[in-house]
């Protein structure tokens, strides 16, 4: 047996042990103000992988991939539409990206995050304040953070419609 | 250039309080009076655009749902050849019943006055007079289509269910005096199809109207014996689309005389055949009150509407020059390219003339001048819980304060949106679901509809483009979505039954929510 190739399996297992892509069990929720008033909205499918050690953040990371054709905002033609060309284009963008770049503690379990986020091809530079917590076996990430949805293209500016986003992100694991 | 003499007429209004010895006795001194004030006053009279030029027809509209067939207009050249239109002194058109005593003999008398003089107009003000008199102006006395046979038969209102006035008079037509002796019904008024008779009576001139026009059409030729061909060949002329997906209008046509006629007849009030849309799939008469701020016209918003020049395009257009207008080569009265250029003149109703370019622009001042009655539904608790529901339902996105629209264009069903349209017009790239035909199968059809405004719900009905239903409840009734449905507003002549789809909204709320919403919705 080479040796090449057992290092390679090490490395295979421990990418499996530690990365594996895990369905998010709570769905994304988005807020947005229309008229007003605070529209809610969910994405329910999407995937996480965090390796996560609070003993060594550099080495930490936490990603996401989340899928916009599972939105749901209570109105049929509205996630229709959100879906279409002028907001997400779920048929050429399938995809939103989130990925760590820098995690730093803030004490007490709760973290600040630098992340890239990428929607629609466009990927911009966030701060995420995250709080982790475990009881016995599962952990739990809480993380909510704004954005400003005329960055990415989604949509065009609006007199009812809000640019802000409010995104709250609760992950089991 | 026009905002300009615009301002600088206030500003000479405001200024000339004061200042007018200043000016005007310089001149007296220097004896040069007359010529310095024609001077003066050419300078501020208002710039009248010159709308029909080659270059700005090209795009004014937009593409047919079917691009090949997309409208070609006649030259700027053609145009500009027809001759202006002559505007002279009518006279109201009364029921039998009611006609004062010796009114017939007395028009008989009449000399013909001409009552419009260009010329004369200077200001914001005389414009609008003008524009007033142009929209109660006929520009057709041929019969196109009543005359004055029909007028004068008592049946005629009785069939047609006729709105009239407390005098007796039916505001649609009006006679026109042209000669001593020479009194012709003139048809094809704006106020035809523009002006709404009020349950109390009263006339609302630019609202949507209720002249019940295709049924009084279906009266006109089965009073005159009109025969298959000659019912066959007018609806033709007016509805012909044989490009269109599985040419509705041809199966109409070999569908016989009855049937043609019944059809005219299920075009309830509210509503109008215009040429070039179709009677199989009415168009709503829309409501003229508040049009300067909308961005595109008719229901596909089939003209942009960016200026006064686009409304003044839209007018000459639909008055009613998209008859010479080439789909492809097909031409809806039977015209081949080389007949409409022979120079010889084309004899059929609204074609043989034009309006001035004034005049154009005096119509377009008027109805922008058009404003809402007062609302008797004022604001009331239950309104007010309305308008939280108008907004938690999403109505908001599109129906947008204060216009009550985002101006946008959303496209029917099988209607794939071409990718330059995205920048050229503006899209809501969702379609609503209601029926397709209207903006399919017609020549005006583009693939679109616009998204209504939502002002003077309570002046106004039937609704949708249809105008398939007849009250607002109807709208949130979701029984309407079922086929054994009978629309309460148009219903095809050839069903007993049939659903209204989409424009699925507000339909899951319950009874008290639904009653809050449409307090609402008639306050606005
Ligand atoms: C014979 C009936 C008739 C006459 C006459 C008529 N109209 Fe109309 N008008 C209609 C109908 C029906 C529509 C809707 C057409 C459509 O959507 O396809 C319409 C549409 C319009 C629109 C577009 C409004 C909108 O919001 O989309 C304007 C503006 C307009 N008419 C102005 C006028 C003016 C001004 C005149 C007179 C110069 C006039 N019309 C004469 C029936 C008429
Ligand atoms: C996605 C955009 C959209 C939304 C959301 C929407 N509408 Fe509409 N609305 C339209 C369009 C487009 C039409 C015209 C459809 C047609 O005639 O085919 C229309 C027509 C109407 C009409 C008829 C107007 C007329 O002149 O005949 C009313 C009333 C109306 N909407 C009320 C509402 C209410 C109330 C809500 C929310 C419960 C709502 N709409 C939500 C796009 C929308």
């Amino acid at each position: 047996m080479n040796v090449n190739f057992l290092i390679s399996l090490v490395f295979l297992i421990q990418f499996q042990a530690f990365c594996q892509k895990e369905k998010g069990s709570d769905p994304i929720v988005f807020e947005i103000k229309n008229a007003g008033i605070t529209v809610e909205g969910t994405i329910s499918d999407w995937e996480y992988e965090i390796s996560f050690d609070p003993k060594r953040l550099d080495e930490s990371s936490i990603k996401g991939v989340a899928y916009p054709v599972s939105m749901d905002t209570g109105i049929k033609l509205r996630d229709k539409h959100l879906q279409g060309r002028q907001y997400f284009h779920v048929d050429k963008f399938p995809e939103i990206l989130i990925t760590s770049k820098k995690i730093t503690t803030k004490g007490k379990g709760s973290y600040m995050g630098v992340f890239d986020l990428t929607i629609k091809e466009v990927k911009k530079e966030i701060e995420i304040p995250f709080m982790l917590t475990s009881k016995g076996n599962t952990k739990k990430l809480i993380g909510d953070f704004t954005i400003n949805r005329l960055d990415y293209g989604i949509g065009e500016s609006s007199i009812v419609l809000g640019d802000e986003v409010k995104v709250k992100v609760n992950i089991n694991f | 250039m026009k905002f300009k003499t615009d301002q600088l007429l206030k500003k000479l209004r405001i200024s000339s309080f004061i200042y007018w010895p200043i000016f005007v006795f310089p001149l007296l001194w220097g004896g040069k009076l007359p010529d310095q004030i024609v001077g003066w006053a050419d300078e501020i009279k208002i710039q009248i655009p010159k709308v029909w030029t080659d270059e700005a027809m090209e795009d004014w509209e937009l593409p047919n749902s079917n691009p090949e067939f997309s409208a070609k207009p006649v030259s700027e050249e053609f145009y500009y050849n027809l001759p202006e239109r002559v505007v002279y002194k009518t006279y109201p058109v009364y029921h039998p019943d009611h006609e004062p005593e010796g009114y017939w003999e007395w028009l008989h008398q009449q000399e013909a006055e001409i009552v419009l003089d260009q010329s004369t107009l200077v200001t914001e003000e005389d414009y609008i007079k003008a524009g007033e008199l142009l929209f109660g102006y006929p520009i057709d006395t041929l019969g196109a289509l009543i005359n004055t046979q029909h007028v004068r038969n008592k049946d005629f209102y009785a069939k047609t269910n006729m709105p009239l006035t407390p005098e007796g008079i039916m505001p649609f037509a009006q006679w026109v005096v042209a000669g001593k002796g020479k009194v012709y019904l003139g048809n094809l008024s704006c106020a035809m199809c523009h002006t709404r008779v009020m349950d109390d009576g009263s006339l609302l001139k630019g609202a949507q109207g209720n002249w019940p026009g295709d049924k009084a059409f279906a009266f006109a030729m089965e009073s005159d014996g009109a025969s298959e061909r000659g019912v066959q060949g007018i609806t033709n002329i007016l509805f012909g689309s044989p490009f269109a997906e599985g040419d509705p209008h041809g199966k109409l046509l070999a569908s016989g005389k009855e049937a043609i006629l019944a059809a005219y007849r299920a075009v309830p009030e509210g509503a109008f055949g215009r040429q070039g849309t179709s009677i199989l799939f009415p168009p709503q008469a829309p409501n003229l009150i508040g049009v300067k701020d909308r961005k595109y016209l008719d229901h596909g918003g089939l003209g942009q509407h960016r200026n006064i020049e686009d409304m003044m395009r839209y007018i000459a257009m639909n008055q009613a020059l998209d008859f010479l207008n080439f789909y492809g080569d097909y031409n809806s009265i039977g015209l081949t390219k080389e007949r409409l250029n022979s120079g010889e003149p084309i004899f059929f109703p609204g074609t043989y003339d034009r309006h001035s370019d004034a005049q154009l622009y005096a119509l377009a001042k008027y109805v922008y001048s058009l404003s809402p009655p007062i609302n008797p539904n004022q604001a009331s608790q239950l309104s007010e819980k309305g308008k939280i529901i108008f907004a938690e339902q999403g109505c908001v996105t599109c129906h947008t304060p204060p216009l009550f629209t985002n101006n946008k264009l959303t496209p029917a069903d099988g209607f794939e949106i071409p990718e330059d349209h995205y920048d050229r017009y503006d899209i809501f790239d969702i379609s609503v679901g209601t029926d397709h035909g209207y903006t399919m199968k017609t020549r005006r059809g583009t693939g679109y509809y616009k998204v209504p405004s939502l002002l003077g719900l309570w002046y106004r009905g039937p609704f949708l483009h249809d105008a398939s239903l007849a009250n607002l409840e109807d709208l949130f009734n979701p029984v309407r979505l079922e086929d054994d449905y009978v629309p309460t507003g148009f219903k095809p002549h050839d069903v007993k039954t049939k659903a209204v789809k989409g424009h699925e909204f507000g339909m899951e709320l319950d009874a008290e929510d639904k009653k809050a919403l449409i307090a609402y919705l008639k306050s606005l």
